[in-house]
């Protein structure tokens, strides 16, 4: 793992647990093949209030502008939004997701 | 220092005399009146509270405006712009335009780009020296009609130009004997119709009007010490901080007999907060707007106004009604159109109280959230001493809800700065639709305001 997803992987978990502290929820582990719903319990709100906290760690919002001409990509794990995070942050056009 | 302390009683100037000028003289007339009579007396006190103020009698003053209508009537010019930053050299171009008849705009530092619409007028600085540029158009004697220009806040929309007759911007003043000699704090700003409102009616009526030095609570606490004021016209979110962020010595020596509130609207709980700090003070809510001056107010000192109020013909002349939204409807006469203010009421036993501005609503997934609600549920948790509530744009859920406060000095005994947020977090989850819930939510020094002292609704 280059040392990129690392760091974006560490600020992705530590949002996911301030959401769920915010909330009221027990931060337990995050780990990457978890679902984001189904797991963890996250809402649209979670979600949105995840991607503002990410906006100020890491300093992009990959959802506000989505590439032109494709869908925005389903997030459905924690890896997903490793990778689209990992994405907005080096400096390559967004691709799809498998 | 100024040994002037305490307030004069004699009636000054008459206010049948005042009540006879027209209404454009009236300013120049009673400052005149008061400076033949009392010309030591002090008239304005700058940087009030801070390092060194300065003190400019009535004297002075009616100096300044003698000299200025000289030029006004040497001159002749289209109009005037007040380009000044001394509250004094304000005063001083309004009385002697009114009375030579010459259109003056006040433009607030964020407004100074409208200025393209205001061709031909000419610029007068702090200098109050007017030079005659030879190329400008020259006023005709039978004038154009004699107006204010104010720019407005920009709360309700993008700044813009609004012209005012002398008589609606006099049409508030209180001139009875009760109202002579005070000291009033002017903490608005001086160039905005409520900040305007304050100093017209402190040199009408003989007044002394402190300009604190700077809008910090200390400052102001001190300004209104050091100078015995008594009245305090101010907004919410203003008097909230005083109360709140002052040091609290400074807070027990001050004593106000009059507080008016206006430009947002005051909740119960501050309202309460302010008489246990005050005794004896008497609360006035003033309802207005730049467009339409002042529609009225309450002097119950209780939030919102009487239920009875809509659908009659208020003190002042207008009527209320409210659309079927929720949405208040002011009628200012009989002969005036209906003005939809974009302020909601919601009926609350025998009130109507406001709870915010239609283009305030948040919209989460489609669901609305009114922010005056969660921010009233924030200030009643322990250790939160003010809040605001905003939108924060999202592409997931079109917005959130997101919330800064400012936490009390000292905090709740036993309690962290962090412990104050995870309570405050979980009593709006358990007053609040989950949609209402802040999702941001920052510890701050001070609540964001605009320049026209007022909380923004979308992110800062």
């Amino acid at each position: 793992m280059s040392s990129l997803s690392d760091s974006t992987t560490a600020a992705i978990v530590a949002a996911i647990g301030q959401v769920l502290h915010d909330t009221g929820r027990a931060a337990d582990a995050v780990e990457p093949q978890m679902l984001l719903a189904t797991d963890l319990g996250l809402d649209s709100l979670d979600l949105a209030q995840t991607v503002v906290l990410l906006e100020r760690s890491l300093g992009v919002d990959p959802f506000r502008a989505p590439p032109a001409g494709s869908a925005r990509p389903a997030i459905r794990t924690v890896a997903d939004l490793v990778s689209i995070y990992s994405q907005g942050l080096s400096a390559r056009p967004a691709q799809r997701l498998p | 220092m100024n040994t002037q302390m305490s307030p004069n009683t004699s009636p000054n100037p008459s206010p049948s005399h005042l009540a006879d000028a027209p209404a454009e003289d009236r300013l120049a007339f009673a400052i005149t009146e008061v400076a033949r009579q009392f010309p030591d007396r002090t008239a304005i006190v700058a940087g009030a509270g801070g390092e060194s103020s300065r003190t400019i009698d009535y004297a002075a003053l009616a100096g300044a405006i003698a000299k200025l209508e000289s030029s006004l009537d040497r001159v002749r010019p289209v109009g005037i712009i007040a380009r000044a930053n001394r509250t004094e050299s304000l005063v001083v171009l309004a009385a002697a335009c009114g009375r030579q008849h010459v259109p003056v705009a006040f433009l607030a530092e964020d407004s100074r780009d409208l200025i393209g619409e205001l061709r031909d007028w000419v610029t007068v600085d702090d200098s109050l020296l007017l030079v005659a540029n030879p190329a400008a158009q020259r006023r005709e004697f039978e004038a154009v009609a004699t107006h204010v220009v104010v720019a407005t806040s920009g709360t309700s929309g993008p700044p813009k130009l609004v012209e005012h007759s002398w008589d609606s911007l006099l049409a508030a003043a209180r001139l009875a004997e009760q109202w002579h000699g005070l000291g009033w704090i002017l903490v608005y700003d001086a160039t905005r119709w409520a900040g305007i409102q304050v100093w017209l009616q402190s040199l009408l009526t003989g007044g002394r009007l402190v300009v604190p030095a700077s809008r910090d609570p200390d400052t102001v606490l001190k300004a209104i010490v050091d100078e015995q004021a008594t009245v305090l016209p101010a907004t919410p979110t203003l008097l909230r901080r005083l109360l709140t962020s002052a040091d609290r010595s400074l807070l027990a020596k001050a004593r106000l007999d009059r507080i008016t509130l206006g430009g947002e609207t005051a909740d119960g709980l501050l309202l309460e907060q302010a008489r246990t700090a005050f005794p004896a003070v008497k609360i006035t809510q003033v309802y207005a707007t730049t467009e339409l001056g002042e529609v009225f107010r309450v002097t119950d000192g209780l939030a919102g106004f009487p239920v009875n109020w809509l659908g009659r013909s208020l003190a002042g002349g207008a009527r209320l009604g409210m659309r079927r939204d929720g949405e208040l409807l002011v009628q200012l006469s009989r002969d005036s159109a209906e003005v939809a203010t974009g302020d909601l009421i919601e009926k609350r036993g025998d009130r109507y109280e406001f709870t915010g501005r239609r283009s305030d609503v948040i919209v989460v997934g489609g669901a609305k959230v009114l922010p005056r609600r969660v921010e009233e549920l924030l200030r009643g948790v322990p250790g939160i001493a003010d809040a605001r509530v905003y939108g924060m744009p999202s592409a997931i859920t079109g917005e959130l809800v997101a919330a800064e406060v400012v936490l009390t000095e000292p905090l709740p005994e036993g309690s962290t700065p962090e412990s104050i947020r995870a309570g405050a977090l979980a009593a709006c989850r358990s007053g609040l639709e989950p949609h209402g819930v802040p999702r941001i939510l920052d510890i701050v020094k001070k609540i964001t305001t605009n320049p026209a002292g007022k909380v923004p609704r979308r992110q800062a």
